[in-house]
């Protein structure tokens, strides 16, 4: 059996945005249910001997919990590449400092548009402003560390598009290059928990599409050497499914804020799976022996058309999440895959709701405008207590 | 693309770091890791800002005297080239 390559914390689900895009679980993990800053360490060291290279601290908003400077720490004791997906609300510049200090390899701030107005109406607050003067903050250290010869914290900027910023991409990728990130990533929303809920709101028509494509490989050409430009495409409009965590069991594991580890982020939502807590299991009991990453991995549990497709290596017959939320069935082929039975959903809800959907927000609106005229327009995540 | 010259001093770009272990080392950035082996590893450990282009050609050319004229630079130039558009190595 391969060993794991990456380790997914999520330490906490508290978050001070709302994201409509959000793909946390719609039963999000209450405060008193959270490990303790010793079981997270124990962890990173038990993932570290099992052969994990990559650490992802997220959430929720991973800056939520206090003692999230001695986890870094701790992380880089265990040999553990780290990296910070956080949205910056709580991050202050001593802060920043404590977590550069404490060996961060790579923080990735999240932008929700390419102004105040519209950007804060997908966030569900007032976050934009102190994004921009956050990135200011970590370039300090990056020309610091230039010029001292040190090692240098890699900063990301991540960008998830959907219907109703999708147009601005070009204004997004002017404004984030001025913040002299090393790397960006264009996500399109992922359809599941909260995202799911507000589909018809944020699923891009084929033509905006299109254009995002042609966007983006003009800025990838343009900043060859100087930002690395990651586009992760929209299954939705893709032929075949993504390869989702590199295969059920096989590269990836998360530990959600109480314990539970899951093969993928969504895979609470699989009825009668049972998720093994790391606080009653050591790491590698469970990625060898839990029901839960046994389920779907290796090819056993395939029907057709993925058994005998040449691309079942590849893709692994997609997303098991996806299968079900979509079908009910949680082995069914991937509706995304044009060759699965059921694939006539995905291009139903492409029909229904990225041809006539609600027309994109204008990029000078302000905030408070559009939430006005948008109430109920969709759903924002809420906090967990 | 920034050019590369005999003079430029290849290095690790920023949040990229050697991780694994001594007998199977990685180079580790944020979205992954690379195994590097033979050559590519060789390469590499030769980035640590202490040397340019055209020393680290020199040291590879009396390491491998074998290899014809040029070949060894132009390797190097375009390793180095794909790794510096991944955003792994800066010169
Ligand atoms: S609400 Fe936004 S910032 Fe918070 S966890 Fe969800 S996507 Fe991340
Ligand atoms: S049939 Fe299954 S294995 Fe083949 S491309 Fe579609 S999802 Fe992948």
């Amino acid at each position: 059996m391969p060993n794991p390559l990456a380790l997914i914390a999520e330490i906490t689900h508290r978050c001070p945005l709302h994201c409509v895009y959000c793909s946390n679980p719609l039963e999000l993990t209450s405060r008193n249910e959270e490990l303790a800053t010793a079981d997270w360490l124990r962890i990173f060291a038990e993932a570290a001997a099992l052969g994990v290279l990559h650490l992802h601290l997220t959430g929720g908003e991973p800056l939520a919990r206090p003692d999230l400077a001695e986890m870094i720490e701790g992380a880089r004791q265990s040999r553990l590449y780290t990296n910070l997906i956080t949205s910056g609300v709580g991050l202050s510049r001593e802060r920043l400092a404590q977590f550069v200090e404490a060996g961060l390899d790579h923080i990735q701030l999240s932008f929700q548009d390419s102004s105040g107005g519209p950007a804060n109406w997908i966030a569900g607050a007032r976050a934009h402003a102190h994004k921009l003067e956050l990135a200011a903050w970590i370039r300090e250290h990056q020309i610091r560390e230039q010029q001292t010869g040190e090692r240098r914290i890699a900063f990301t900027v991540n960008l998830v598009v959907h219907r109703q910023n999708i147009d601005h991409l070009e204004e997004m990728i002017a404004a984030l290059e001025a913040l002299h990130p090393d790397r960006m990533e264009i996500a399109h929303a992922q359809y599941y928990g909260w995202a799911l809920q507000n589909r018809s709101a944020l699923l891009p028509t084929r033509a905006q599409l299109d254009r995002a494509v042609a966007v983006v490989a003009a800025a990838e050409e343009r900043l060859r050497g100087k930002v690395r430009i990651d586009m992760v495409v929209p299954d939705y409009h893709a032929r075949f499914p993504k390869a989702c965590m590199g295969g059920w069991g096989r590269q990836l594991l998360l530990i959600d804020p109480a314990g539970r580890a899951l093969p993928c982020h969504a895979a609470g939502v699989i009825p009668g799976m049972f998720f093994d807590n790391v606080r009653d299991h050591p790491l590698a009991w469970i990625w060898q022996n839990s029901a839960a990453f046994q389920k779907f991995r290796g090819e056993a549990w395939m029907p057709e058309p993925c058994r005998s497709c040449e691309r079942r290596q590849e893709d692994f017959g997609g997303c098991r999440c996806q299968a079900f939320l979509l079908t009910g069935d949680a082995s069914a082929t991937d509706p995304v895959c044009e060759l699965a039975p059921l694939h006539h959903l995905i291009e139903d809800a492409v029909r229904e709701h990225a041809t006539a959907g609600p027309v994109p927000a204008a990029r000078e609106a302000s905030f408070h405008a559009l939430q006005e005229n948008t109430a109920g327009f969709w759903s924002y995540r809420t906090d967990p207590k | 693309m920034a050019d590369l010259t005999d003079a430029s001093i290849p290095k690790f770009a920023a949040g990229c770091r050697w991780g694994g272990t001594t007998e199977a080392p990685v180079v580790l950035f944020p979205e992954g890791a690379i195994r590097v082996e033979g050559t590519g590893r060789i390469i590499l450990e030769l980035c640590d800002g202490h040397f340019s282009l055209a020393e680290i050609v020199q040291k590879l050319e009396a390491q491998f005297m074998l290899a014809p004229k040029g070949k060894i630079r132009a390797d190097v130039e375009t390793f180095l080239q794909q790794l510096h558009a991944k955003r792994i190595v800066d010169y």
